[in-house]
């Protein structure tokens, strides 16, 4: 365990948690100004953190300790994921990386919030446990199979290597990456519950899937689980920019630049979240029984991304 | 693993396995007697002796397994010698011992459990059975992996098998236990006529019983011989479409026997097929494809009709098909990655497979332990009544939890720990080479990645429904915790899944190095590391905690009624796979006259569709009993008749006896 | 003979957003988003035609993709905008044979199909690597336009499911070695819009081939049911 690696372990989620709010900030602050309103202002996520650290706890009385061991287990888990995907410096340790157990961990971390969906029961929290494994269900052969294709793409099951990588390549050597994107794309767009698949700001019962879940969460757990899921909507992104636009990562540990590699991150991140929120804006919520139909053409996609890869 | 060598060589270690395993042997061959001596006044003292004998002797043969495998030694014992072809002898190597240790480690836990489970059932007489068939049934199952000879195997199969019979059939009064054992029965000897088929085979090629490499077979006898090697084991192991027998043969037996069916005798059809394609053939390609497929199918149906049940233990034999799925994807992949020279990935498979049987021995045996102590508690198997038993009953709810969560494969638990194994030799594949092949695997990756999120799901319904929130009916909110030894044994498996999961590297890497995997021990560490940071966090923000009822849009009083069901959960997704489970519509009207006009009685009725029972096993069914009928009309005939076919069956003799010598 | 390069490379990335296009085509059931579609598809035509231009410098090409955009990306999609005024309902919810979601499955299995058929006469068709993989995206993207054709009640989904069907085998054309061949295809494809357009002249463009044969038996035409 050397200097590398512990800078690293502390350096890349405190990143990610720090920029999450910001993130989330921005990608409202675009929707409300594409829809007319001034919304509210950017930094208005960390104000509702910090007010939520303030607040009392209220357990149900049918509650057990899911309820109360969930939102640890559930940043807990998160933070180790983003630990996978090296977002200022790519570190030199190999403890890290594999992309399965990736996109596992983050599996672990939903699991946790689904049972803490059931605990209280009440039938909204059912409803949402249930829609929410369904749509995790059927996403992943997506998920999967773009992990394949960045696999065969990039020679490596490592994340931190095929970021290596690709900084070593030009940005003509994997032009096949862009549709990986597009997929991967997708894949941010259902695990950060964003349009069209879930609508993150409803809380009206037949249109909820994510905050369902968390409707009995309340005070400081509240404020974890957002941040849990905020800092799943950070790595994610993470991956994208990183798979298809890496330059600025820093490949050693120098203390200037480090600091140029946070900026540029923050600086990729803000324009992915402002897209973010533009593609959100465009679009209308699917049906819940259209989703799969959705999710099949990514598959589709993602496999003849695939076939296009081996028919080479 | 590196054990310092003692001075007085390997010979003093073969003498003690070899007394180990005999010893062992015997003391369960006592455990079976045991409970059977003075039936007539059935004695408790006789069957907890016999339990703890039973203990000793599973405990016995599995320090025999373990000290085989630490110093990889390859012992040949002999039992009985009826001719030198025809004998009871066995072979302990790493791979038979290591089955062993699968079978007597569960088995152990298993004894455990019943020392209190068997307690509950109310005749005195079928308590001692249970015990004595118990027993006998482990012994069987061991002394088939350390089979040396197929006459050796299919002998002690047949023992296994009827063993397991008796004790499925344990609750005879039951209907649904009669049809439970009647249809395992049918199709396990289905099974073993298959595998007698293919063992006949085999000795007319190579002249011999011996389990041992096999050369001079036609390709066209390797592949028949394959072919009824895979109905016969997998009949057993439940694969698609042999499986039926399953759910209902796990749903009807008393639930320790469940724990050790679906635990351990899944995995003895398993060690068949090791054997066999590993130390007997050179494997063909389309035997890896025809494994590959069928694995993948079994593994994505048997998790889809997971969904559906609200029998607990059916839901849980359905899981057991899907891991049993995986397993044989496992080998499938095996047997294609090594015919094309790719040895990194074909190890990652094999190793990947046997893990994957040891951890859902692991599991599976613990989920169904706490599953038994569940329904003994509420006194049903219907999910649908069960609701907030976390509360009352803390200790199995923690220990199904954990069971849930391992064959979910979540990191950093063992189920996950053999997942990855063959994910990552599905993404480091890209060096195959046949592009149609590698689009194949692919289908295959998706049909796995799709399994095992649903599998999460499941489980997550599973624990939801059962444990949390609040009870949907009497019986729930009166159970009471399980006693002590319920909760040991799937305590004392649930922890081995903890540990193969977090140690999981450092174990591989004893057993084979320079396995691309990753380590899980940082990712545990870090992970409690972090929870632990939190939770003191936390508490220096000092907020109040207050107790309320949940909101329930101000209705006063909320019951079990409220709360989300089992059926409610699984419903998009049922509705999402639907063309997997159609629904038949069937009316019967009668009429009192011939012209249809005055109806007397009619009814409807939907359900699902069982697809493989009702296209697939009755008009097989049927078209055996057709054949069996015109076979017995032909005895039902007077005295002449019978004289009649003597004559024919001499001059019919006469006549091979002329042509052919 | 593989033809490396950006060119290459960027005709792949191409050819995979044109399946896309289609799946979506599959899928979709409002019919406003079914033309834009097909306009999204054109333009990549155009622009498959334009990066072969600059790769062969086949001046043909060049006409080819200019004709494709004014026609196929403008005067089409406009007319079809403009019929779609007329119309009660905008959208198309029925499937009749085949739902959304096993057409996508069956046209993966079909671009299977289609290359281990191909891959026997490769050589004698196509001059390398990529045009090969050109005319196999070309039969398939013909093949889903059928399906199209085959699996929505409604007749406009129908021209959108033949529109796609023209473009999948000018996508095979333009990769093909031999040109004359497609001129006999063509012909085949535009006896199929006779019937269509016959349909909508004499019944109106919301009707469906059932209000076809319903008005037949009533005229006495059809002799079963």
């Amino acid at each position: 365990m050397n200097w590398n690696t512990a800078v690293y372990i502390v350096m890349n989620p405190l990143f990610a948690l720090v920029l999450s709010p910001l993130v989330l900030g921005l990608i409202k602050t675009v929707k409300a100004r594409i829809q007319g309103r001034p919304g509210p202002p950017v930094l208005q996520q960390y104000y509702q953190l910090r007010k939520l650290f303030h607040k009392e706890i209220v357990y149900s009385e049918d509650s057990s300790f899911i309820v109360r061991l969930g939102p640890y287990l559930g940043i807990a888990f998160m933070l180790t994921a983003s630990l996978f995907v090296p977002m200022v410096f790519i570190p030199q340790t190999g403890w890290f990386g594999n992309i399965i157990l990736f996109f596992y961990l983050m599996i672990t971390a939903k699991f946790f919030m689904v049972l803490g969906g059931l605990d209280a029961g009440s039938t909204f929290g059912g409803m949402g446990s249930s829609r929410e494994m369904t749509v995790s269900s059927i996403i992943e052969p997506v998920t999967i199979m773009s992990c394949a294709a960045l696999a065969f793409v990039l020679k490596t099951t490592s994340i931190p290597e095929m970021f290596r990588t690709l900084l070593a390549g030009s940005i003509f050597s994997y032009p096949t990456l862009i549709l990986v994107g597009i997929s991967l794309f997708i894949i941010l767009i259902v695990e950060s519950a964003r349009v069209p698949v879930d609508n993150p700001e409803t809380h009206l019962e037949l249109t909820m899937i994510h905050e369902a879940m968390i409707l009995e969460q309340s005070g400081p757990k509240l404020a974890l689980v957002e941040l849990a899921s905020g800092v799943r909507q950070t790595v994610l992104m993470a991956l994208l920019i990183n798979v298809t636009f890496p330059w600025g990562l820093a490949g050693l540990a120098g203390c200037a630049s480090l600091l140029l590699a946070a900026v540029t991150m923050a600086v990729k991140m803000l324009i992915l979240a402002a897209t973010v929120g533009l593609f959100e804006s465009l679009l209308a919520k699917i049906r819940f029984f259209r989703l799969p139909d959705f999710f099949m053409i990514a598959l589709f996609l993602s496999f003849i991304t695939i076939v296009f890869e081996l028919l080479r | 693993m590196d054990f310092p060598e003692f001075s007085s060589g390997i010979e003093d270690k073969e003498a003690v396995v070899q007394s180990l395993f005999w010893v062992g042997g015997a003391l369960c061959l006592v455990a079976t007697i045991l409970p059977l001596v003075l039936l007539f006044r059935p004695s408790r003292l006789l069957r907890q002796a016999a339990l703890w004998v039973l203990l000793a002797g599973t405990g016995a043969i599995s320090a025999a397994a373990i000290l085989v495998i630490s110093r990889s030694l390859d012992l040949h014992l002999t039992l009985l010698s009826i001719t030198p072809q025809l004998a009871l002898s066995f072979r302990l190597d790493k791979l038979s011992c290591f089955f062993v240790v699968i079978i007597g480690a569960v088995s152990f836990c298993a004894v455990i459990y019943s020392m209190t489970y068997i307690a509950h059932y109310k005749s005195e007489r079928s308590k001692q059975f249970l015990a004595s068939g118990l027993a006998f049934f482990i012994l069987a199952m061991l002394l088939v992996v350390a089979s040396s000879t197929t006459f050796g195997f299919l002998f002690f199969w047949e023992l296994m098998s009827l063993s397991s019979f008796f004790l499925v059939m344990f609750d005879l009064d039951k209907p649904e236990t009669q049809k439970a054992g009647i249809f395992y029965f049918s199709m396990t000897q289905m099974g073993t006529i298959f595998l007698l088929a293919s063992f006949l085979l085999l000795y007319r090629f190579t002249g011999s019983f011996d389990i041992s490499a096999a050369s001079n077979i036609p390709q066209w006898g390797k592949g028949l011989v394959f072919v009824s090697l895979f109905i016969g084991f997998g009949t057993k192991a439940g694969i698609i479409p042999f499986h039926k027998w399953l759910p209902y043969a796990h749903s009807a037996s008393p639930s320790n026997v469940s724990a050790l069916m679906s635990g351990v005798m899944l995995k003895v059809p398993i060690y068949g097929l090791v054997r066999f394609i590993i130390d007997v053939f050179r494997p063909d390609l389309w035997w890896g494809i025809v494994l590959l497929f069928f694995g993948s199918i079994t593994a994505l149906l048997g998790i889809i009709y997971a969904f559906k049940e609200h029998d607990l233990k059916k839901m849980l034999a359905y899981c057991s098909i899907e891991n049993l799925g995986v397993i044989v994807v496992g080998l499938g992949l095996y047997v294609i990655f090594d015919f094309y020279g790719l040895r990194v990935q074909a190890d990652l498979c094999i190793y990947g497979a046997l893990f994957h049987t040891l951890n859902h021995a692991l599991f599976k045996s613990s989920l169904f332990m706490t599953a038994g102590s569940v329904v003994q508690a509420t006194g049903t198997r219907d999910i649908e009544q069960m609701g907030g038993l976390i509360k009352r009953m803390p200790g199995t709810g923690a220990i199904f939890l954990v069971g849930a969560c391992a064959i979910a494969a979540l990191p950093p638990l063992n189920g996950f720990a053999s997942e990855i194994m063959i994910f990552q030799a599905y993404l480091t594949s890209f060096s195959l080479g046949r592009p149609i092949l590698e689009i194949l695997l692919m289908a295959g990756l998706a049909a796995l990645a799709l399994t095992s999120t649903l599998a999460a799901a499941c489980f997550a319904k599973a624990f939801g429904i059962i444990f949390l929130a609040r009870p949907r009916s009497g019986a729930a909110s009166a159970a009471k915790e399980a006693p002590f030894a319920q909760l040991l044994a799937p305590g004392i498996l649930a922890a081995l899944c903890v540990g193969f999961g977090v140690f999981s590297y450092q174990l591989i890497s004893n057993v084979k190095s320079g396995m691309p995997l990753p380590d899980m021990l940082p990712i545990g560490i870090i992970v409690l590391v972090l929870t632990g940071v939190t939770f003191l966090l936390l508490l220096l923000t000092r907020s109040p905690v207050r107790k309320t009822e949940t909101w329930g849009c101000g209705i006063p009083s909320q019951t079990g009624k409220m709360e989300y069901s089992g059926d409610g959960f699984s419903e998009p997704i049922v509705t999402v796979f639907k063309p997997v489970f159609r629904t038949r519509k069937l009316s019967t009207r009668e009429f009192y006259d011939k012209y249809n006009s005055i109806p007397k009685s009619s009814s409807g009725e939907i359900g699902t569709l069982k697809f493989f029972e009702e296209r697939l096993y009755v008009p097989i069914a049927r078209f055996f009993m057709k054949i069996a009928g015109a076979v017995s009309n032909l005895h039902n005939v007077d005295m002449d008749a019978l004289i009649l076919y003597s004559f024919i069956a001499v001059v019919l003799v006469i006549l091979g006896v002329g042509w052919w010598l | 003979m593989m033809n490396t390069g950006i060119t290459g490379d960027l005709i792949e990335v191409l050819f995979v957003l044109i399946l896309g296009t289609a799946a979506f085509v599959i899928t979709q059931r409002a019919l406003r988003s079914l033309f834009t579609l097909y306009t999204i598809q054109s333009v990549i035509l155009a622009a498959i035609a334009v990066v072969l231009f600059a790769e062969h410098r086949t001046v043909s090409l060049l006409f080819i993709a200019l004709l494709t955009l004014v026609i196929k990306g403008f005067v089409i999609p406009a007319f079809l905008r403009r019929t779609l005024v007329v119309l009660p309902s905008k959208r198309d919810i029925e499937f009749s044979y085949l739902t959304p979601a096993s057409s996508i499955l069956l046209s993966a299995v079909l671009l299977f199909i289609v290359y281990t058929s191909f891959s026997n006469v490769a050589e004698v068709l196509f001059s390398d690597r990529l045009f090969f993989l050109g005319g196999v995206i070309g039969v398939s993207l013909a093949l889903m336009g059928m399906m199209v054709i085959f699996s929505r009640k409604k007749v406009v989904s129908k021209i959108v499911g033949y529109l796609t069907m023209e473009n999948g085998v000018l996508l095979f054309g333009l990769f093909i070695a031999e040109m004359p061949f497609i001129i006999e295809v063509l012909i085949v494809i535009d006896l199929f819009m006779l019937i269509v357009l016959s349909t909508i002249m004499a019944f109106g463009i919301d009707s469906s081939i059932e209000a076809f044969h319903k008005k037949l038996t009533q005229l006495g035409m059809r002799f079963e049911d």
